[in-house]
């Protein structure tokens, strides 16, 4: 017997569907071993993520807080590989949205404007930071032929270091100065009230929290769909991603699609930073052992390749992922160690990954060429 | 094509199927100990660390040992501040946890404390004071320059090497105490700082008691929350002081002492107030003759007259806490910051954010 793998000429639309679902059983049958060997119930240990995920009081809640930061950076690398530009500086490009954004709010809020104002101007600010960011890996490819992977990924040890420098290090803008409390540790400058980015609440489930940013997320799915299917400028990014000879053939400048891209990845990103700072923190968290630790920007590239870089599929696995990463904490605890929470996600997405060159490959079973019958133990 | 779609179908059913099962089984929380009293315990690193969140686990235990079927106690460890907290107490809440204690700085915010009226927190090392909110910790800064007695006995040259985590108060003022003990046992010793930014981070603390031994520290001390530093020391063989727990099997012949805490039994009289319904929010600060703070056993590298002068002292600052903090006291410009005579307050304590005299290192990280 011999296996080869070998690419599928058409992937049939099924395969797209069960593909998934296959790869998500498999997974927890699994993972279902490695519980029963360590002394754990599946069964009741799978409803329990489920029920913490979405069903029990306060879930979706947490699980959309979860999931919003997750779909800006699933989009933001799901916009950039497309191309084949592999921008792995999401991370930072969310820090530095954050910054620029946090610094639009306390700056231009509790003045007296209208909140709509204030809010409208921390998204641009937001999306300015992470695009200047994003724009410097774009500029050194696009004229010097830097790997792309390399410096947007060192550009995220900066960043981090410049978020955690404003906040604990200096005095600076950012830092909440006054007060007996932030003498005794650091912390951001609280957003004005006017700079609080709302949120409307569904009456379910003990209330469901719609942060804005989350509707923001689904508008930038939108906006990256109709770019990519709808317009010039994103098929010349998918021809240049399938072939860069090709699409300069044809009079693609990839010059310019590169700086454009990773701009709108790192301003998605950057977006993803600001929401951080109006949904959820309402100052900027500077705080190594806060929004640094969640490391969106990486699992948001784990977004894009399980969603297959379709912005509307990045909404709904940042949900799903969102809602794992949210059950994961209320399964841990004293008689349920925390590391076999992450075996159990881990198992989950390399299925969920493992399961897609599936659907672009297909698993050829032939028989050897020197004479099959003969090594063939008798039936 | 029929087979591909009954394929469909059949993948469909059994996903269907395995929601509906799991849909219709939901409960709220576990049915076990339904008339227990349930707390849980959030720690910034694993409940297992050697350090910090591992004394706090044993206070767990304590209060769990003390009280049997009639509390049930959980923890959730290695939790981010921010989101992931709120995740945490969320899910907590839904299983009916209504006493929590988070065990570092930052986890409860005033929105958090107001998102969830009906929990009672307990927050480790913070001031936030407030309805449904408490505070405690206590003076470790005691316990910890008699470490650094020890620390300062032990060294054969004239630098020991301090392996710190925030640029913070907290920190500040711990590492001020280590060299003040360091500098009454072994006049003019110079304590060099390397921050890590993190409370918990191995290879980095091991990373910077390397360059710590490298920059010239023939001891080492720390206020981060694994033992790697200490391993180090050992592989290096140089004295060591530790933090928060006796850590000393992991570094046997390195180990001099540590300043560790004893949370169990704030805890188990917290709990029973809640328990009673006589819980009120306060700000609780422990000290050596509490039996809330107290140094771990010599290793065999204290001598008897080190042991006999920390003695000495130890008796001194179990009837007047702080006193190692009382004028005159310098800072590293030499500047006079407390005048002869006078001690610092627990307020001026937590907002400390000079180094004393004799310590190499910015307050600024």
């Amino acid at each position: 017997m011999r296996f080869t793998i070998e690419r599928r000429l058409e992937q049939p639309r099924w395969l797209a569907v069960a593909v998934p679902i296959g790869s998500l059983l498999f997974a927890l049958v699994v993972a279902g071993v490695v519980l029963l060997v360590t002394g754990h119930d599946p069964i009741s240990t799978y409803r329990q993520l489920f029920d913490a995920a979405f069903i029990s009081s306060g879930a979706l809640d947490q699980t959309l807080i979860a999931a919003t930061p997750l779909a800006f950076t699933g989009l933001a690398a799901a916009a950039a590989f497309r191309m084949r530009l592999f921008n792995i500086g999401a991370e930072g490009q969310l820090y530095m949205g954050a910054i620029v954004g946090a610094a639009a709010g306390l700056y231009f809020g509790g003045r007296g404007g209208p909140s709509a104002f204030v809010i409208a101007a921390m998204v641009v600010a937001g999306c300015l930071g992470g695009m200047a960011w994003g724009s410097i890996p774009g500029v050194l490819r696009a004229f010097l032929g830097t790997s792309e992977i390399l410096t947007s990924l060192m550009l995220n040890y900066v960043a981090a270091y410049i978020l955690t420098y404003l906040i604990f290090q200096s005095e600076s803008y950012w830092r909440q100065t006054t007060g007996f409390n932030a003498k005794v540790f650091p912390t951001g400058k609280p957003l004005p009230p006017d700079a609080i980015w709302p949120s409307w609440t569904l009456n379910a489930q003990g209330g469901i929290g719609i942060p804005l940013g989350a509707l923001l997320a689904v508008l930038v799915a939108v906006v990256l769909w109709v770019l990519y299917r709808r317009m010039r400028f994103g098929f010349e990014v998918q021809v240049l991603g399938d072939s860069d000879g090709a699409a300069r053939y044809a009079g693609v400048r990839t010059r310019r699609k590169i700086l454009a891209v990773m701009a709108i990845s790192g301003a998605i990103a950057g977006l993803g930073g600001v929401s951080q700072d109006g949904d959820f923190r309402h100052a900027l968290d500077g705080d190594p052992n806060g929004l640094q630790k969640q490391a969106y920007g990486y699992t948001g590239i784990v977004v894009a390749a399980l969603a297959r870089y379709n912005p509307f599929a990045c909404l709904v696995v940042a949900f799903l992922l969102g809602g794992l990463n949210n059950a994961g904490n209320a399964l841990q605890g004293a008689d349920f160690p925390s590391g076999l929470v992450g075996v159990i996600e881990g198992i989950i997405l390399f299925s969920a990954l493992g399961g897609e060159l599936l659907v672009r490959h297909r698993v050829r079973i032939s028989r050897t060429a020197h004479a099959p019958a003969a090594t063939e133990p008798a039936q | 094509m029929t087979k591909r779609k009954l394929a469909l179908a059949a993948a469909t059913l059994v996903i269907a199927a395995a929601a509906a099962v799991l849909a219709l089984g939901t409960s709220p929380g576990s049915a076990k100990t339904a008339s227990a009293f349930k707390a849980a315990w959030i720690y910034v690193g694993p409940h297992n660390d050697g350090g910090w969140s591992q004394a706090h686990d044993a206070g767990r235990l304590a209060v769990q040992n003390a009280l049997g079927s009639k509390v049930q106690t959980t923890y959730k460890e290695n939790i981010a501040v921010g989101s992931q907290f709120d995740q945490t107490v969320s899910s907590l809440r839904s299983q009916g946890y209504k006493l929590i204690f988070a065990t570092s700085y930052g986890y409860v915010t005033p929105a958090i404390a107001a998102k969830y009226p009906d929990v009672k927190f307990e927050q480790a090392t913070g001031t936030l004071v407030a309805k449904n909110v408490s505070e405690y910790f206590g003076a470790a800064e005691d316990t910890i320059y008699l470490s650094g007695m020890a620390a300062g006995a032990a060294a054969k040259c004239n630098t020991i090497g301090y392996v710190v985590a925030y640029p913070i108060p907290e920190v500040i003022r711990h590492a001020n105490a280590f060299a003040l003990g360091a500098q009454l046992t072994h006049p003019g010793i110079k304590v060099r700082l390397v921050w890590t930014n993190s409370w918990y981070d191995p290879p980095k603390e091991k990373r910077a008691a390397q360059s710590l031994h490298g920059a010239g520290a023939c001891a080492l001390g720390q206020n981060v929350d694994s033992p790697s530093t200490g391993q180090y020391a050992q592989s290096v063989g140089i004295p060591w002081v530790g933090y928060d727990s006796d850590a000393s099997k992991f570094a046997p012949k390195s180990w001099l002492t540590a300043s560790v805490y004893n949370w169990g039994e704030y805890y188990l009289k917290r709990v029973e107030a809640a328990m009673s319904g006589t819980w009120k929010p306060g700000f609780y600060y422990g000290t050596i003759a509490d039996g809330f703070t107290k140094l771990a056993p010599y290793g065999p590298n204290v001598s008897a007259k080190t042991k006999g002068l920390i003695a000495a002292k130890q008796k001194v600052l179990a009837v007047n806490r702080g006193a190692e903090f009382t004028g005159p006291l310098y800072d590293q410009s030499g500047k006079l910051r407390i005048p002869a005579g006078k001690k610092m307050s627990v307020n001026q304590l937590y907002a400390m954010s000079w180094l004393v005299k004799g310590v190499i290192g910015s307050p600024k990280g």
